[in-house]
């Protein structure tokens, strides 16, 4: 998947390093995988970012010095974070890696913003919901850089404070060299079931009942629309959530907005929207197919 | 502090009002959910003064709650309440937003932060860094177990908090749940998170309280207060947003005295009336399966998992 991503237009390519990604082992490789995609990225002029943006336990911070050593001897130096003592820990070891501050980290302000470039990051992942006049002060005050997620999913609470998956489910999973996965807790293994989409009833303190079959909104969001705008607050990288999509989509999708973005620079005042339009239709009529196929799975699994 | 500190949440006069605080060495003032909860300590700040001087008078010692999630449009405001909680003379600032946490910093650090619920400390590491920028004392993640707990209170030099009994926070956003259209033109807020909702589906039960969701069962860790005394922890909440006056009250006496029971060594045993109390109050049962490193909503025990169905 990540040469298919790559191969369609992207500058940069997220992976997750097993164990310690917002996602389960699946969707995340082993070291020599990541070697060997990073020796890819380089040899196509581009950037490979490693992800260890769970929240470990702190029995767990020498095995993350010890992983991210080894990477670093392969070569890489970029890393995405959540925790910010990990990330400081990281910088103060090796003074030139570039670590970016996770979605995880819920910047939602620019004293969060702040915070973290404080804490050693140079460019941070927007909140899914951050209006655009927090993304221009970001630009302006914390003169950090901005990443913003165009193509994810708005969870019911904040993305990175929620634990209602855990609430229900949650075991431990310990690999061959020590890691926990924290099956269950998306914080900490990446795993989440998601069961804010079951169908829930909402019912009052005396027992009636309120409405029946709510979904907690979480959703699927597509930004196109607001690629133009984005690209203009100077926002530095434009992010699709791409991990859990079969990479014959994730390809469709990352040629998508290479072409949008690539047209909306070469003629900003001649962009226009309509003409994307149907074929972004045809791109999330995929998305959400493949998505609630995968969210149905994950109910399932959560009861068993 | 009698050996130990049990400390209770109240969010406005309306919550204080008929609740024994007698059990309780501090109360945490405010609501970090929402903004527009009626008579929220930490919005009406003209009522900050009188609240830290009764708390104060009374003996007890008076933190003040922070936002959760504070968009940037509410950031002058989170200044002010920072200043009014200095003014008033309150103990310490609950923090749970790291951008606060700076903002209390920047400010020369008028009140030490307590960080709390929402500020995501899994790791030592990260409560070091929380340390540097003015926390004395840090709240773990739910997810916590009480041996990573225990870790983060060695490793990182800072005062740990342990939820000891009520609903446990599990998410926090800004857009509430219980009303139809914009919360500045519904007309059900904001007496909508006044009432109890609960959302149930299959075999789990949550509660939501607008922009939070909170366990539907009740964290309760009674029966295993002589670990946490032996493992060194020293200060509990019990969670009171969002309950009745009895509620605090009771579960507040129950834990005043079997905490001190507890810290005097010797045998320790669930007295039935404690029980019957907990019992009493969690009305979808009891858990506390986090602190021992399983899903939340399990209860881990000997002694009140018998017969409560919903355990």
């Amino acid at each position: 998947m990540v040469r298919v991503a790559f191969d369609h237009g992207a500058d940069a390519v997220y992976v997750g390093a097993k164990g310690w990604s917002r996602r389960r082992a699946q969707y995340e490789m082993e070291d020599p995988q990541i070697a060997e995609a990073a020796r890819y990225a380089r040899s196509v002029g581009k950037i490979l970012r490693v992800a260890f943006n769970t929240l470990p336990a702190s029995s767990e911070a020498p095995l993350f010095l010890s992983r991210t050593d080894a990477l670093y001897e392969a070569g890489i130096r970029d890393f995405i974070l959540t925790d910010p003592g990990l990330m400081m820990a990281l910088k103060n070891r090796h003074p030139d890696t570039i670590l970016h501050a996770s979605v995880g980290c819920t910047i939602i302000n620019v004293q969060d913003a702040l915070f973290y470039k404080e804490a050693g990051a140079s460019q941070v992942v927007a909140e899914c919901r951050m209006d655009k006049d927090t993304m221009r002060k970001i630009k302006e005050e914390a003169r950090v850089g901005l990443e913003v997620l165009v193509h994810a999913t708005t969870c019911y609470t904040l993305l990175g404070r929620c634990t209602m998956s855990s609430y229900v489910r949650h075991e431990h999973q310990v690999d061959a060299e020590g890691k926990d996965h924290f099956p269950g807790s998306p914080n900490r293994g990446g795993l989440c079931y998601r069961i804010c989409l079951s169908d829930w009833d909402r019912v009052s303190g005396a027992g009636v009942l309120e409405a029946s079959g709510v979904a907690l909104p979480n959703t699927a969001y597509f930004l196109a629309d607001d690629i133009p705008d984005l690209i203009d607050l100077g926002v530095d990288t434009i992010k699709i959530q791409g991990r859990e999509y079969s990479p014959a989509l994730v390809g469709e999708m990352v040629r998508f907005y290479r072409e949008l973005i690539d047209a909306c620079v070469r003629d900003r005042a001649g962009f226009r929207m309509e003409p994307w339009k149907e074929r972004m239709a045809g791109i999330v009529a995929g998305r959400d197919a493949e998505r609630k196929e995968k969210t149905a799975g994950l109910i399932r699994e959560s009861l068993g | 502090m009698h050996g130990f500190e049990l400390i209770v949440s109240v969010a406005s006069p309306g919550e204080l009002a008929g609740t024994d605080l007698s059990p309780y060495d501090a109360v945490c003032l405010g609501s970090p959910y929402c903004r527009r909860v009626e008579g929220n300590y930490a919005e009406s700040l003209e009522r900050l003064d009188d609240a830290v001087s009764r708390l104060h008078a009374a003996g007890r010692k008076a933190y003040v709650t922070t936002p959760a999630a504070p968009r940037e449009a509410d950031l002058p405001h989170v200044g002010r309440l920072i200043d009014a909680a200095a003014a008033a003379g309150a103990d310490a600032l609950e923090v749970h937003n790291l951008g606060v946490l700076r903002m209390l910093r920047e400010k020369g650090r008028p009140l030490p932060a307590h960080m709390g619920a929402y500020a995501n400390v899994y790791t030592h590491l990260a409560a070091g860094v929380m340390r540097d920028a003015g926390a004395v004392r840090v709240r773990p993640n739910a997810e916590v177990t009480i041996e990573e707990m225990g870790t983060i209170a060695r490793e990182a030099a800072v005062e740990v908090e342990l939820l000891v009994h009520g609903k446990i926070p599990l998410g926090v956003t800004d857009r509430c749940f219980l009303l139809a259209g914009p919360e500045e033109s519904d007309p059900n807020c904001p007496s909508a998170c006044r009432e109890e909702h609960w959302l149930t589906t299959r075999q789990w039960v949550l509660k939501t309280v607008g922009k939070g969701v909170l366990s539907g069962r009740d964290m309760c860790l009674l029966e295993h207060l002589p670990r946490l005394v032996r493992e060194g922890f020293r200060v509990f909440r019990v969670e009171g947003l969002y309950e009745t006056a009895a509620y605090r009250s009771e579960i507040g006496a129950v834990y005043r005295e079997s905490l001190a029971i507890a810290f005097a060594g010797g045998d320790y045993a669930v007295m039935e009336g404690w029980a019957s109390a907990v019992r009493r109050h969690a009305k979808r049962g009891l858990c506390n399966g986090y602190c021992f490193g399983f899903a939340g909503r399990k209860y881990v025990g000997t002694v009140l998992q018998g017969d409560n169905p919903g355990v």
